[in-house]
């Protein structure tokens, strides 16, 4: 039912758009016709990779001109049909996704964008090099069918077309799945989806093959209907550029925006060559530039999202919205905080021992060695600077320890990557928040499930379960974006508690709350260590935490001062002393 | 067509409406006008010699239909549609589509300034069967059995053939001996990798001439100071120095000047008309670039005195470089077809081209206004030419020469 209600308006918009394209008859348009669905292709491929995991690539010409290359040299010197070659330029555009992914995500931001920047030129140089300056596909008069080349230029509209439809399906399947999902994850913070369970480098690598293989098959496709070849012509920069401002000016993220994009813009460059240039040549690229900058400043994010956002605050009545929080706060204050038993020690879930991580000269952690017993709640206490943070970047593999060992179930996983860990049974939030803003709750929460669950359905039904546990079920289909700070911890919680770990890491998780709410938190976090939950939490706020912790670690430059039971922790002069000074000290010890 | 204007004389006395009317049917009998088309770029970085070659064919149709237009078609007057193929070759693809699609009537076209360009739109006018004349010289062009480009100029692998030769004959017999080393310092685009392959391959050995230096770059060059040290250090006999870009040319030959190379220290040859451009004046003195000589496809010479005289008064252009004179010309050989089809019809047109024996050509070099079966143009001949007091003038082949060409001495 949601499969099919999503294929119908890429289908309808084919369909409309087929129908359009057989009533042309002028050549001239029928090739705009045909350009349209071959730039938002390539838009769409863009879009796999860097619309999703937000890692902007400037160099997919690399991909699109490798297809364009091995379609035409193909013909040319093994007369092989494009029929065939378009296929194989679409494996050996994945392969060349493998080859380049694999360096290339070692880096980040800007960095990543830079390198992919140079694939294509490095590419364009090659070429030219191996004398391919200008090539051409050879004209097949006696079997042209055989050879793609049509009389009729209807044909290759429908080529592209078809080839569109196939991308924009594969792109929604991509989106609402695990791949897609995972993808996104990494847009809004790698180090989060790493925490969370997911394998960002094999995911990122999936994503670039996939893209590789599309942008070369459509690069192939190009190659037919402009029967030229040249470097420039596909591996320059405006043909990498020609991706991002589709995509940009349409949508970024969403299988959408590509295809907006490119049924706007290029016929829009068309008719402005054609009728502004023919008037005053040259003055297409300067309308056509302000156009685009108008449209960037006004919808930063895409014509398609400013468009969703005007109709859904048209859309959206009033009252519930102002109804479904209520509930929510409800719900929550149902969970009242309750006094705990001081939990027996059972047995040790995570042993740290003589753990040290310096950086320079600085030793942010040294020597600390803790036990963590099942179903106990441990505060991780010290002054700003102690390495409580730090501790717990160890802890889930962010960091890799200098010295020492991190003993899971006995198993020492110091070292491991974050998502080994994560599937280990450790899961954590962090001190900034990082939601998928325009995400629904639940959607936000399904990303830390998949770590345990096998389908998407699953997933769903643990994600829906994590977020009836911290009680925020009743909004569970509001987007993030709309949620206040304490619903926003609330739903760090389900995620991190969606992939039903067995030791929680709560970096503060209190912070930035009111009192009333910051307790309303704590009910829930008691209420997860009573389901059997072992939890380590850091906090600054000492009230909050006496009432929730069962043990105290204390830190300060990075060792353990002293650790215990929390009323005589919080008596212990050398605690005061580290968060007071000297002088406070005294007092305490009074 | 004498009754009709009887007619239309007649009523215009009883009323001026209809005979506009009239004079719409009367043009669709015998067509008035007959479309030619232009399509080079008007936009981006090749702006210029689009500009320039508009000139020479807006020069030529004024001339056609001052003297009387197409004969064979009652004085019917040449009208020159001109397209902007833009700065890449998918535009370049894009306005021949246009042009076939939105002006059905057009029987003939010329351009596209860079190969590639007509490349991508020959693939579009030859499935419209629209006869493309072009001054583009690429080999390729003519080597993809297409039935409706028309040549006019001397492929890139036989300008380099007829060039050296001769310019090994110059040598001769200005300094009394013939070059024996040579250094080739060359950007990568196709015209000068095509040139450069027939050189290698068998022009230098035919002529005696050792390679010593070989240094390829790609536009734009950043700086020429390793080339031409090399070149120093080689001390060759002949340096071919071939950029397509004026502002590379500029930085090569500062540099050559600089280095003590200039003013003939080593004669310096180059293959395309960049060299030549009136905007290397611009950017370098006439001393930096006194005695270099360029191998090219064609230039104003002798017998266009007055051709050269009107583009300076009409347009400002300092001399007649291969693109002015050859779209010209291509206006002529349009003309020639259009009296030999007989009809304003573009496949009699380019079927007239196919047959055309129309003897000697005037304005471009050599050989005959004559296709072979490739549709290159029989015999196209080279022009050298070389830059004297600030000015690149003729000096080879002696019929078409302005002036002596002097072989720099080595002092």
């Amino acid at each position: 039912m949601l499969r099919m209600r999503s294929l119908l308006p890429p289908l309808l918009f084919t369909l409309a758009y087929a129908v359009v394209s057989l009533g042309v008859t002028n050549s001239y348009y029928q090739l705009i016709l045909t350009l349209v669905p071959v730039w938002s292709v390539f838009g769409l491929s863009w879009n796999l990779l860097s619309g999703y995991t937000g890692l902007i690539s400037f160099g997919h010409a690399a991909f699109f001109g490798i297809g364009a290359y091995a379609t035409a040299l193909g013909q040319i010197y093994f007369d092989i049909s494009p029929w065939l070659l378009i296929p194989v330029a679409a494996m050996l555009g994945g392969i060349a996704g493998l080859l380049i992914g694999f360096p290339t995500f070692r880096l980040q931001g800007h960095y990543f964008a830079l390198a992919m920047l140079a694939y294509p030129l490095a590419i364009l140089y090659v070429f030219e090099w191996l004398g391919f300056q200008e090539v051409t596909l050879p004209i097949k008069r006696d079997a042209p069918i055989a050879y793609m080349q049509f009389a009729d230029p209807h044909f290759y509209t429908l080529l592209g077309l078809a080839l569109m439809l196939a991308t924009i399906v594969l792109t929604q399947v991509i989106e609402r799945s695990r791949f897609g999902m995972a993808l996104l994850a990494i847009k809004q913070n790698e180090a989060a989806a790493e925490a969370a369970g997911i394998n960002t480098l094999a995911w990122k690598l999936r994503a670039i093959i996939l893209s590789g293989a599309i942008a070369a098959a459509i690069g192939g496709f190009y190659a037919q209907v402009l029967l030229v070849v040249t470097p420039q012509s596909v591996f320059g920069m405006l043909v990498s550029a020609q991706a991002l401002t589709v995509a940009m000016f349409g949508g970024v993220g969403t299988v959408w925006g590509p295809v907006i994009g490119s049924v706007i813009l290029i016929p829009l460059a068309e008719i402005l060559h054609a009728e502004a240039g023919a008037r005053i040549p040259g003055i297409q690229g300067v309308i056509f530039g302000i156009a685009i900058v108008c449209v960037i400043l006004l919808a930063p994010e895409g014509l398609f999202w400013k468009l969703r956002d005007l109709l859904r605050k048209r859309r959206a009545p009033k009252p519930t919205i102002d109804v479904t929080p209520e509930a929510a706060a409800a719900n929550i204050t149902a969970l009242k905080p309750v006094a705990r038993q001081r939990a027996a020690k059972g047995e040790v879930m995570l042993e740290v021992k003589n753990l040290s991580r310096s950086f320079g000269g600085l030793k942010a952690v040294q020597d600390v060695s803790f036990k963590l017993h099942k179903n106990e709640i441990l505060g991780i206490i010290g002054p700003n600077g102690a390495g409580k943070t730090t501790l717990f970047n160890l802890l889930n593999g962010f960091l890799k320890p200098s010295q020492g060992e991190v003993l899971i179930d006995g198993r020492n996983m110091s070292g491991q990557r974050p998502h080994v860990i994560c599937e280990a049974g450790i899961g954590r939030t962090f001190q900034v928040m990082r939601p998928f803003l325009r995400m629904s709750i639940l959607d936000n929460v399904v990303v830390g499930a998949y770590v345990r669950a096998r389908t998407d359905d699953e997933a769903r039904k643990m994600a829906a379960d994590a977020v009836a546990r911290v009680g925020l079920s009743a909004v569970a289909d509001r987007l993030a974006g709309e949620l206040s700070t304490k619903e926003l911890r609330l739903m760090e919680l389900a995620r991190a508690i969606a992939g039903q770990p067995r030791i929680l890491l709560l970096d503060e998780t209190l912070a930035g709350l009111g009192h009333g709410e910051a307790d309303e938190v704590v009910a829930v976090i008691q209420q997860l260590a009573r389901d059997g939950m072992t939890i380590a939490i850091i906090e600054h706020t000492m009230q909050a935490m006496v009432r929730l912790v069962d043990r105290f670690l204390v830190l300060d430059h990075g060792a353990v001062i002293t650790e215990g039971l929390p009323e005589v922790v919080t008596r212990d002069s050398r605690v005061v002393e580290a968060y007071l000074g000297k002088k406070w000290a005294g007092h305490a010890a009074n | 067509m004498n009754k009709t204007s009887k007619g239309l004389s007649r009523r215009t006395v009883l009323s001026g409406a209809a005979a506009v009317g009239l004079a719409g049917v009367a043009r669709a009998q015998a067509p008035a006008e007959i479309k030619v088309g232009l399509i080079v770029p008007l936009s981006g970085i090749y702006t210029r010699p689009g500009q320039v070659m508009k000139m020479g064919a807006e020069m030529g149709i004024e001339h056609i239909n001052a003297q009387g237009g197409i004969k064979a078609l009652g004085g019917a007057k040449l009208k020159l549609v001109v397209i902007d193929c833009g700065d890449t070759t998918e535009k370049a693809k894009n306005a021949a589509q246009r042009m076939v699609a939105q002006e059905p009537d057009l029987v003939a076209a010329t351009g596209a300034y860079l190969s590639s360009f007509t490349l991508a739109v020959t693939e579009v006018t030859e499935r419209a069967e629209l006869p493309v004349l072009t001054l583009s010289y690429s080999d390729l062009l003519t080597d993809r059995g297409f039935k409706y480009i028309f040549q006019t100029a001397a492929t890139a692998s036989r300008q380099s053939e007829l060039g050296l030769p001769t310019l090994m004959k110059l040598a001769e017999n200005a300094s009394g001996k013939k070059p024996k080393t040579v250094a080739m310092l060359m950007d990568n685009t196709a015209t000068s990798v095509a040139t450069a392959k027939a050189l290698k391959e068998r022009l230098f050995a035919q002529e005696g001439l050792q390679l010593v230096v070989e240094e390829v770059w790609t536009p734009p060059l950043s700086d020429a100071t390793p080339l031409i040290q090399k070149v120093r250090s080689a001390k060759p006999d002949l340096l071919l120095f071939m950029p397509n870009a004026v502002s590379d040319a500029k930085l090569g030959l500062e540099k050559i000047s600089e280095f003590g190379l200039g003013q003939g220290k080593i004669p310096t040859v180059s293959f395309s008309i960049t060299i030549a451009e009136p905007d290397m004046l611009q950017s370098v003195s006439p001393e930096t670039v006194q005695g270099i000589m360029t191998i090219v496809a064609n230039w104003g010479s002798k017998g266009h005195e007055a051709l050269i005289a009107e583009l300076k008064a009409k347009y400002k252009e300092p001399w007649m470089t291969q693109n002015v004179i050859s779209t010209y010309g291509d206006m002529w050989l349009m003309k020639e077809a259009l009296e030999k089809a007989g009809k304003a019809d573009r496949n009699a047109v380019a079927q007239a081209f196919r047959t055309m024996d129309a003897g000697p050509s005037k304005y471009y070099p050599g050989g005959q206004l004559k296709f072979d079966e490739k549709g290159r143009r029989v015999d196209a001949g080279v022009v050298i030419v070389q830059w004297q007091s600030g000015v690149p003038v003729t000096v080879y082949p002696p019929e078409l020469a302005q002036a002596q060409p002097f072989w720099p001495k080595k002092s």
